[in-house]
């Protein structure tokens, strides 16, 4: 069974690049944003065409990238770096300006290199790590104003309400529709793999938003006619897994097909560059510190340190979306030289632990050296979650006999 | 053959009873006899490790004796474990704090603020009777419980070994988190998690990017320190107040002061009138925080501007610095190279950006206390921009005179890592000087190899 929409999308995604020329040929500009709490909306509001930088999976780039921003960089940024070193990727081609925040501190320091190495001009929104803080809220109030004033400079005109609000409301509309697609992939007799809700929220990142939204809506029409009631069950015979940690960005998919090609069933994911973002993100007041508060009121990224284990809200997130999902193990991804997320592997095993929840980490990048290794090790973790539920089902027929 | 000890020669010992005492922060002092007897007694006994000749931890058979300051700053590292344990004992109150930051706020809130090369210290001091390699595996021992807890790309670890272990008495972890370092919040947070709940946590959060110039950031890292002097009052029991806090900041002032004038002065000599290693412990006195003791550091670097000038008029030649050395400047995080191997090939090192730093960067101490310590903290050369760093480290080479330029990062230290290339490009470009980015094995012992490419370094200049 396929979704006819998503050959739309993937159709509409090639033909993206050279729409982006076009339009800038027309006069307007592209700003590439990398990053974690880089509220869009404004972006989008300003008359700008975002596009999400996120590019991985490519070896060779990380090589390139190393040059410029070292070889202790993570992965993920290495690449990015190379690929604006070698400025080949056909969205990083058609940005005019690009856009960071510090959540992350190498994703800050990547600012510095690409602004430094190939002339980019660069807008950097600070994100407190005291994010809880009223004095960190307010601090970050200041930084979306500054920042709306970098891009209305860079715009050359100000940014008008009832465009942040109708902005606003397209992105709430693309979030809703992204959350009940998400309901999908992990229902008994899924119409739809996670694989595929995956590939379809990274679309996003990159297709004109307002398109992207009627093409989010044919397929939850479709969806819903295929399967009227998905129902998540949580002992449908697959092994159910769950992704955490490091984002997979477009082009890195090594992961994702090992745990496909070893039987194993995504069923839910709470990565940066997956559905995460997209949650828990309410606008109570359109202005640009707003939407961005929205923004950091969400479940925090892992480069945010939270102090209290107990009220961690990240922790929290994932067992909600875990229990959502009735997944039975977590797959945690962790990039080389990822600490944002690598630092909180064994913490996270633990507490998961504690609620019977087994996880697997994974430590990878993009070289494919280490492809047989990690098949071994999923596929063992994948064996492992299969014989616990069968154990689980006998035991449950035995109390029921 | 058994292993070289190195001893101090009966023969400087008159000149240096007649050096001045040290006075600590508890008003009591130590004076040059009993400095004296513990170098040559005690302290051989118990840190043999220390008096080993072994070139490859910058061990020479021979010390700059005659220069005072290095035999106390030797003193006050070798007594540093038994007086953090003694303050403890005294109920002194003690924080873990990040490198690269001033602790005015700390001195303010009668609270010992020691960065991670100082935890490690004192660590390394409990136990006595080790040589070099006992240990250095001893320490990494410890620090593979972090690694377990953490991550083996950690380098930073906030002190989670030591405190987690029960090793040390810290009561909060409380460094300015982000500065500089990639790790350290990471370290701060991983205490959540470990057993001993009882140690404070505490993030001052250091916010990122042209922040000098925006009233909000100040206003906001201001607050942070409002807070961090809150949370070291909830250990200590005590109310700081702002006038504590602008003493503080005239007090680390004073040191601050000092130390530029004496890097200022060694630069102005014509011959180096220290090594490598002796510049650096008397520079770093600076900051006043590197013995764990703010007083007795402000005591030494009093006395040690008199020596240095003295040695500068005259002309005397630092021990062991060969003629027309070549001259080289260190950038990097909690980095060195090897000051005694270099020297044997044929070079000196001359000044070095971190500590350096915030040790340049002195405090308005009119008004708000809290609003000028994080303008200040803000401004921190090493700390903005690329090329706002590079400028302001081109001028440091330029004062030091300096041949040749290395920037060492640690292995995991992804922070100064990724900005290593473009710094050393503008500085090569604006100054042609020879730039070489070293990096270094974490934790560890040095290594030949290392040394060797060091050397190439210093042999092509
Ligand atoms: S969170 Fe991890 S992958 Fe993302 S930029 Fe930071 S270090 Fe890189
Ligand atoms: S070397 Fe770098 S990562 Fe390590 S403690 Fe220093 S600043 Fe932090």
């Amino acid at each position: 069974m396929s979704i006819k929409t998503l050959e739309k999308v993937r159709k509409r995604l090639e033909e993206r690049p050279e729409e982006l020329k076009r339009a800038r040929e027309d006069g307007r500009k592209v700003v590439g944003w990398v990053g974690y709490n880089v509220p869009e909306e404004i972006i989008h509001a300003l008359g700008f065409i975002p596009v999400r930088i996120a590019v991985g999976g490519d070896d060779r780039l990380v090589e390139v990238g190393a040059r410029y921003a070292s070889s202790k960089t993570c992965v993920f940024i290495r690449e990015i770096v190379g690929a604006f070193a070698e400025n080949q990727d056909p969205f990083i081609q058609q940005t005019d300006f690009l856009a960071f925040d510090a959540t992350c501190l190498q994703n800050y320091r990547a600012a510095e290199v690409i602004e430094y190495f190939f002339k980019k001009d660069v807008v950097v929104l600070g994100v407190p790590r005291n994010f809880d803080w009223d004095e960190a809220k307010q601090y970050f109030a200041h930084e979306a104003n500054e920042f709306t004033r970098l891009l209305e400079e860079r715009a050359e005109a100000p940014l008008d309400a009832s465009r942040l609000a109708e902005s606003v409301a397209l992105y709430n509309d693309i979030r809703k529709t992204l959350k009940s697609i998400y309901v999908f992939q992990a229902a008994k007799d899924n119409v739809i793999s996670w694989e595929e809700v995956y590939d379809l929220i990274q679309a996003g990142e990159l297709l004109d938003k307002q398109e992207y939204l009627s093409l989010l809506q044919q397929t939850l029409a479709e969806l819903q006619e295929l399967q009227q009631n998905p129902v998540i069950e949580g002992d449908d015979g697959n092994s159910r897994l769950f992704i955490s940690g490091s984002l997979i960005p477009r082009g890195d998919r090594k992961l994702i097909g090992i745990i496909k090609s070893v039987g194993g069933r995504i069923v839910g994911d709470d990565l940066w560059s997956g559905i995460l973002p997209h949650l828990d993100l309410d606008i109570k007041e359109i202005s640009p510190a707003g939407v961005a508060l929205a923004y950091l009121n969400r479940t925090p990224h892992a480069a945010l340190p939270y102090l209290d284990l107990a009220s961690d809200k990240r922790l929290k997130k994932l067992h909600e979306l875990l229990s959502e999902s009735k997944a039975q193990g977590v797959i945690y991804h962790t990039l080389r030289y990822c600490d944002p997320f690598t630092f909180k592997a064994k913490e996270t095993k633990n507490v998961l632990a504690k609620s019977g929840i087994p996880l697997l980490e994974i430590h990878t990048e993009y070289a494919g050296s280490d492809y047989e290794a990690m098949k071994t090790r999923v596929e063992a973790f994948v064996e492992m979650i299969k014989i616990k539920s069968e154990i689980t089902e006998e035991e449950g027929v035995l109390a029921d006999a | 053959m058994g292993t070289q000890l190195f001893r101090y020669s009966e023969d400087n010992k008159e000149k240096f009873l007649e050096s001045d005492n040290i006075t600590f922060n508890d008003g009591s002092v130590v004076t040059p006899e009993e400095i004296w007897h513990y170098l040559t007694v005690e302290g051989p006994e118990k840190y043999p490790g220390s008096f080993e000749v072994n070139l490859y931890q910058g061990n020479r058979a021979s010390r700059d004796e005659t220069l005072p300051t290095s035999l106390k700053t030797h003193y006050l590292g070798l007594t540093f474990s038994d007086r953090m344990e003694k303050a403890k004992d005294r109920g002194k109150s003690i924080a873990f704090i990040q490198g690269g930051q001033a602790v005015d706020p700390y001195t303010a809130a009668d609270t010992i603020a020691l960065r991670p090369g100082l935890v490690n210290q004192w660590y390394g001091g409990l136990e006595h009777g080790n040589d070099i390699n006992k240990a250095n595996l001893r320490r990494r021992k410890s620090k593979e419980k972090a690694f377990h807890d953490m991550s083996f790309e950690a380098c930073q670890t906030g002190g989670y070994e030591h405190v987690q272990e029960g090793d040390l008495r810290i009561d909060v972890i409380a460094p300015y988190t982000v500065l500089r370092c990639s790790d350290v919040s990471y370290g701060v947070e991983a205490h959540r998690h470990g057993p001993k709940k009882d140690v404070k946590l505490f993030n001052v959060d250091y916010p990122l990017r042209y922040q000098a110039d925006k009233p909000w950031a100040i206003e906001y890292f201001a607050q942070n320190l409002r807070r961090l002097v809150g949370t070291l009052d909830e250990v200590t029991g005590r109310v700081t107040t702002e006038e504590d806090v602008t003493k503080a900041i005239q007090l680390h002032n004073e040191g601050r002061r000092l130390g530029t004038e004496l890097a200022e002065l060694w630069w102005s000599a014509d011959v180096p009138p220290t090594n490598s290693a002796d510049r650096a412990s008397l520079v770093a006195l600076g900051n006043l925080e590197v013995h764990g003791d703010v007083q007795a550091s402000l005591s030494v670097l009093k006395e040690a501007k008199k020596f240095i000038a003295e040695r500068v008029r005259n002309g005397v030649k630092g021990h062991a610095v060969i003629d027309n050395p070549k001259r080289i400047f260190i950038l990097g995080s909690c980095v060195g190279i090897n000051g005694s191997r270099s020297e044997d090939a044929g070079a000196i090192v001359v000044g070095r950006d971190d500590q350096w730093s915030h040790c340049t960067s002195l405090v308005e101490e009119e008004g708000d206390p809290y609003y000028n310590l994080a303008k200040t903290t803000l401004e921190y050369p090493y700390e903005q921009s690329i090329e706002k760093r590079a400028h302001w480290t081109i001028e440091q080479i330029r004062k030091s005179r300096a041949d040749g330029v290395i920037f060492i990062h640690n292995w995991g230290c992804n922070t100064q890592a990724a900005v290593a290339r473009p710094i050393v490009d503008i500085i090569k470009r604006e100054t042609g000087i020879p730039t070489y980015i070293h990096e270094l094995e974490l934790g560890g012992l040095q290594h030949e190899q290392e040394q060797n490419r060091v050397n190439a370094f210093i042999e092509m200049l």
